[in-house]
């Protein structure tokens, strides 16, 4: 198969960032990254939706909620590898995903995006209210005040080891998106974005094909909120609220759907740039004026995103070049 | 042989289609009739994205029961007033995502698909993204789509629509060598008379959702009522 420029590119930067994070930050920094990193992983899910379908999906962080929760319940729960754990969480959040989406999938637009924010708000209550497994006994497995500890990869036990373990699986989970994108559902989800009725005349079943792309994005968000437990070891119910599944969406605009690099410009943004604040001794939450200025920047003057502008930027200075 | 036999539609308290029959056995037919006579809507009714009564099938087989994109995977394939290429695929994954769909080998396709490149001309230019292309290469991509996966019935809705001259003559040739490539029966629609009176041998006019003439397509032009309702000429009493 043909590696494109941009995919040569993606290798170059996961070579680069796998090689040079963990040697350049330290402490809380390598964690923030890592956390950057399963929100890029969530984010490439909600941006090829949206790019290669037209489908708008408030729902995915909540999802990355289940895949923390699955996640938590099998390492306290069981003695299995966390591959095996994370492979669970990532094929139940699936299965979670699809089950809250097949009423909306025959619905479009406004409609299709309203359900998958419900869907969040009602994960978001069960999730404040039960919390997140700790070691406990029972379901819920939640213990009052300290928690059980969470075995990371046999290969990536420490805090580094486990950043470069979670850039490796982004970089599979944007190789499983491209896989799909240049084989027959990444050639229906182009015709189900063109219109459903060229769809239909194409033969594609579209309610099966949305799902799958509901399947697909569920995965990566199952993966994206396992992999960040893995690295906090418990998380917070507060984190997976349903304004955060909106707050991604709008990132995923902002950084450009239609790249890669969009998408990991949505997780520095959100969750380097509050860091960054808070170590200069900022409010973090004036990264939300910020998120909001370019947001109105993306949407009036560069629909595909600041990573469209890098890219259309790169393209000009090498045709000046040549 | 492609049989509509009582096909019914109703908007509300409006007969979209009222009681329409025909046969069609020619190589390439026509539907003809003014504007909102109910072309489209019968077109949409055979290819499944309307329900209706009655029944439609194919050499005897009644494909009625199958769903929109069911009837493609079958065999049948439509064009749309507004092409409907998906732009950010290559001209040949616009044609590949039909026979997706379709059983059959990787060779075989891989043939098919060639064989409609060369029709229109885009052998050469098959990795060409959509989003590329001008108006009247779409069109030819339209119609390239119609032709992969051993389509059993095209339709062609207004394919000439916007088109210069020359280009709905050069179409018009196309659509001419569709029977022979394919083996498929071919309905356009369109309200290019000239186009019609060259290209279809049978034609079906509509007026008002009622069929008012069928058959040869000379003499359905010269029916007096035809000329009344379609053609704008006053029905001798």
């Amino acid at each position: 198969m043909k590696i494109t420029r941009s995919g040569y590119a993606g290798i170059a930067f996961t070579l680069v960032v796998f090689l040079l994070l963990p040697a350049v930050a330290n402490g809380q920094w390598v964690k923030v990254f890592t956390s950057a990193a399963c929100f890029t992983l969530v984010t490439a899910g909600i941006a090829f939706m949206y790019s290669r379908l037209g489908m708008v999906s408030l729902g995915q962080v909540a999802l990355m909620g289940v895949g923390g929760w699955v996640m938590l319940r099998m390492n306290h729960g069981f003695d299995f590898p966390f591959e095996i754990n994370l492979a669970i969480a990532a094929t139940v959040t699936m299965l979670f995903g699809w089950i809250l989406a097949l009423p909306a999938l025959k619905m479009r637009g406004l409609y299709l995006a309203l359900i998958t924010l419900m869907a969040a708000g009602g994960i978001e209550v069960v999730l404040s209210t039960y919390r997140f497994p700790n070691g406990g006994s029972g379901f819920w497995g939640v213990l009052p005040s300290v928690a059980a500890p969470f075995r990371r990869p046999v290969i990536a036990e420490s805090d580094s080891a486990y950043l470069q373990y979670v850039i490796v699986v982004v970089a599979i989970g944007f190789a499983l998106i491209d896989l799909h994108r240049r084989a027959a559902p990444g050639r229906a989800w182009a015709m189900i974005r063109r219109s459903e009725a060229a769809a239909l005349a194409s033969g594609i079943n579209v309610v099966y094909y949305k799902a799958w792309a509901f399947g697909l994005s569920g995965l990566l968000a199952g993966l994206g909120g396992a992999l960040l437990a893995g690295s906090l070891g418990l998380l917070d119910s507060a984190t997976f609220r349903a304004s955060e599944s909106i707050m991604l969406f709008a990132l995923a605009v902002v950084g450009g759907s239609r790249y890669w690099l969009g998408a990991v410009i949505a997780g520095l943004l959100y969750r380097v740039l509050p860091a960054l604040f808070n170590d200069w001794g900022w409010d973090a939450d004036l990264t939300l004026v910020i998120f909001g200025v370019a947001l109105l920047h993306a949407i009036i003057t560069a629909p595909e995103g600041i990573s469209g502008q890098i890219i259309a930027l790169l393209s000009r200075k090498k045709r000046d070049t040549t | 042989m492609i049989e509509l036999k009582n096909l019914n539609v109703k908007f509300g308290g409006v007969v979209a289609l009222d009681d329409i029959s025909a046969t069609f056995s020619a190589p390439v037919s026509g539907i003809i009739g003014p504007n909102g006579a109910g072309k489209t809507t019968t077109m949409n009714v055979i290819s499944g994205f309307l329900a209706s009564s009655g029944k439609i099938s194919f050499e005897g087989e009644d494909i009625t029961a199958l769903t929109a994109y069911q009837r493609t995977r079958w065999g049948l394939r439509r064009s749309f007033q507004h092409e409907q290429i998906a732009d950010d695929l290559s001209v040949r994954d616009n044609l590949r995502v039909i026979l997706d769909g379709i059983s059959g080998g990787a060779s075989e396709k891989r043939a098919d698909l060639n064989r409609a490149l060369k029709f229109i001309d885009f052998s050469q230019r098959g990795d060409t993204l959509a989003a590329s292309l001008n108006s009247y290469e779409r069109r030819l991509v339209d119609i390239a789509r119609c032709l992969v996966g051993r389509p059993k019935v095209i339709m062609f809705d207004e394919p000439c629509g916007g088109l210069t001259q020359e280009e709905t003559t050069h179409l018009g040739d196309l659509i001419l060598q569709i029977g022979e490539l394919t083996g498929a029966i071919t309905l356009v629609i369109d309200h290019d008379v000239e186009l019609i009176k060259r290209i279809c041998t049978q034609t079906l006019v509509i007026d008002f959702g009622k069929r008012i003439a069928f058959g040869e397509t000379a003499k359905v032009l010269e029916d007096p009522k035809v000329q009344a309702a379609y053609l704008g000429i006053e029905e001798v009493a």
